[in-house]
């Protein structure tokens, strides 16, 4: 879409009609004697010259540089390349990049995991020619990405890296809740607090008295409604109503605490889905088909600042000399 | 050529009157006729000093009785006019392309102002016409040194614009004629036959002295002018013209040819007719140009 300014690149014309001498600043001198002369052709006037030329000039370079600034072209700076997520074990770098012979390609370090989203962004500023390798744990996409590079996936799957979690529990029967997450396996570890936590992503709510009002989280379970009658009229599935509420998330089911291990999973995995999230695959080892039609992705606005301070540089510039013409 | 009396210096000194004082220095006293002396020098009334009265009209003893400066003034000095004619249409701004800051305009001013001075000396009424952006100024005729100063300051002012006044307008400033009159008319005389001409014809033909002045550049006879460059007239419609080889003898055929008619114009009706390069030194000029009919202007 921007690259529709191009189009008015013709705008430059203006200034080179502007600057061209009018045909009356043709000298002619006066003389008196003149109607002895039979009369010529004017062939000066067919002869186009320029006033000012380097106002002229930089009036064409500001305009130039304000279209190219609308345009916002990238250029395609990127050779061959190893695109690197983060995480990824080193040695295997190395392996799949002498494997791939690409010992001489750029590096890049990838910000996250969606791998093939980074790429269809900045795939503009790869040269045509450039050859991909990507390594890493890379997400797998929903569908198989269209690319009009050359790219070869040499994935290693990660292992989750272990995080812990505050959970802020408020019970008489805290034992029971403690087994609980106790009995829970994977790479997340979760810290019961009986305190409330500043960072706590979950509120364990088991008492009859009303939370107190400061207290903020991402979701909380109550298991004793006693403070929350609007959680009896609130929406519910498969008996668990759910309330949305300034203090969070509010979730309560008359099984709670779950009494059986089905009950408790389906507890936690609704929890880490509709919260955290769902951790993509590891995409499989693959090398897209090159399609040179591939739609690219936005541009990039790489040359940005550079054409700003170019288009305040040229327009000073332009107001100077013309002050100076002027005087 | 004295140095005085160049034309170069004259171009260059700012007042008019000081140049008519160095011109008519280097003339000397050779077409001075001297004042008439008869009926003119019959003492009139005394008047009170102007300045630019001469000093030896002043009557120094009734000046020790009175205390003030008086000046003899005759019954009449001369019964001849003196008209001078100036023709400041634009084509008269052409430049010599010798000396810088020298024109037609200018030269043409300069003898005008000098036949005034003379014509103030001797005693007779002098008028002046100017023909300038088709129109004619007109400074009716009287004598003295307030009218010399006038006359110079009216010179003096003059810009080069425009064309030749139409016939009309020319015929209606020339109502003077009837006294017997001396008209100079300086111009560089490029159209012929134009208002100004008819106008000199027939005043030649009521039997007044009628004088022309052609004036041109040295550049303007030889032919001589950049062929890189290119020209316009003046006065015409903004035309472009070249000096090219074939241009240049084409141009010195017309303009010979122009110039040969305007001469046998004149000649044909016994006007006096002096074409003179703007570079010759003035007083030269103004000896030929007031030779012909015996001293007097």
């Amino acid at each position: 879409m921007n690259s529709l300014w191009w189009w008015a690149l013709p705008i430059l014309l203006l200034p080179i009609l502007w600057h061209r001498q009018k045909r009356e600043q043709t000298k002619a001198a006066p003389l008196a004697t003149a109607r002895f002369l039979p009369q010529s052709e004017p062939v000066q006037l067919r002869v186009w010259r320029w006033s000012d030329v380097l106002l002229l000039l930089l009036r064409c370079l500001l305009l130039a540089t304000l279209i190219a600034l609308l345009a916002d072209p990238v250029l395609p700076w990127r050779g061959d390349s190893v695109l690197v997520v983060p995480g990824t074990d080193p040695a295997f770098i190395g392996k799949q990049i002498r494997a791939a012979g690409l010992a001489e390609a750029r590096r890049i370090d990838l910000p996250g995991r969606d791998a093939y989203r980074w790429l269809h962004e900045h795939e503009r500023e790869f040269e045509p020619k450039a050859r991909l390798l990507l390594v890493g744990d890379v997400a797998m996409p929903a569908a198989l990405p269209r690319l009009r590079h050359a790219l070869t996936v040499r994935p290693q799957a990660a292992a989750p890296a272990r995080s812990e979690q505050h959970v802020a529990l408020f019970s008489r029967r805290a034992e029971e809740w403690r087994k609980l997450f106790g009995a829970l396996e994977g790479p997340q570890r979760y810290v019961l607090d009986a305190q409330p936590a500043a960072n706590a992503a979950l509120v364990i709510w088991d008492l009859p008295e009303a939370p107190p009002p400061a207290l903020h989280a991402p979701l909380w379970w109550i298991a004793d409604t006693a403070a929350f009658p609007e959680l009896v009229k609130a929406p519910q599935v498969d008996g668990l109503h759910y309330l949305d509420t300034p203090r969070g998330r509010l979730w309560s089911a008359a099984w709670l605490p779950p009494k059986d291990a089905a009950a408790a999973r389906t507890m936690f995995e609704t929890w880490l889905r509709l919260h955290a999230g769902v951790p993509p695959y590891t995409a499989p080892p693959q090398a897209p088909a090159v399609d040179a039609r591939a739609v690219a992705g936005p541009e990039g606005g790489a040359l940005h600042e550079a054409l700003a301070i170019t288009l305040l540089v040229l327009f000073a510039l332009e107001r100077l000399l013309t002050h100076v013409r002027r005087r | 050529m004295s140095l005085v009396a160049s034309a170069a210096l004259a171009a260059h000194t700012g007042k008019l009157e000081l140049a008519i004082r160095h011109v008519l220095a280097g003339l000397g006293h050779g077409i001075h006729a001297g004042r008439e002396r008869g009926a003119g020098v019959e003492f009139s009334e005394y008047r009170a000093y102007a300045p630019g009265d001469e000093w030896r009209r002043v009557d120094w003893k009734l000046m020790a009785r009175a205390d003030r400066y008086y000046v003899r003034e005759a019954e009449r000095d001369s019964h001849v006019a003196v008209w001078l004619v100036l023709d400041a249409t634009a084509s008269m701004l052409e430049p010599s392309r010798s000396i810088e800051g020298l024109d037609k305009l200018n030269t043409a001013r300069l003898l005008l102002g000098c036949v005034a001075a003379i014509a103030q000396r001797q005693g007779d009424a002098f008028g002046l016409l100017v023909c300038q952006g088709e129109r004619a100024h007109f400074t009716p005729a009287a004598r003295g040194p307030r009218q010399l100063q006038r006359v110079l300051a009216q010179l003096n002012r003059v810009d080069a614009a425009g064309t030749l006044p139409a016939a009309e307008v020319l015929r209606a400033s020339l109502h003077f004629a009837r006294a017997p009159s001396v008209v100079c008319v300086a111009s560089d005389f490029l159209e012929w036959p134009s208002p100004l001409s008819a106008a000199m014809l027939r005043l030649r033909s009521m039997r007044h002295d009628v004088r022309a002045l052609c004036l041109q550049t040295e550049a303007e006879i030889a032919a001589d002018f950049d062929a890189a460059q290119a020209w316009r007239d003046p006065e015409g419609d903004g035309k472009l013209f070249r000096f090219g080889r074939e241009a240049r003898t084409e141009y010195a055929r017309r303009r010979e040819e122009h110039f040969d008619m305007v001469a046998q114009q004149c000649r044909a009706h016994d006007i006096p007719y002096v074409a003179a390069p703007i570079e010759r030194a003035p007083a030269e000029i103004l000896r030929a140009w007031l030779r012909k009919r015996g001293g007097r202007p």
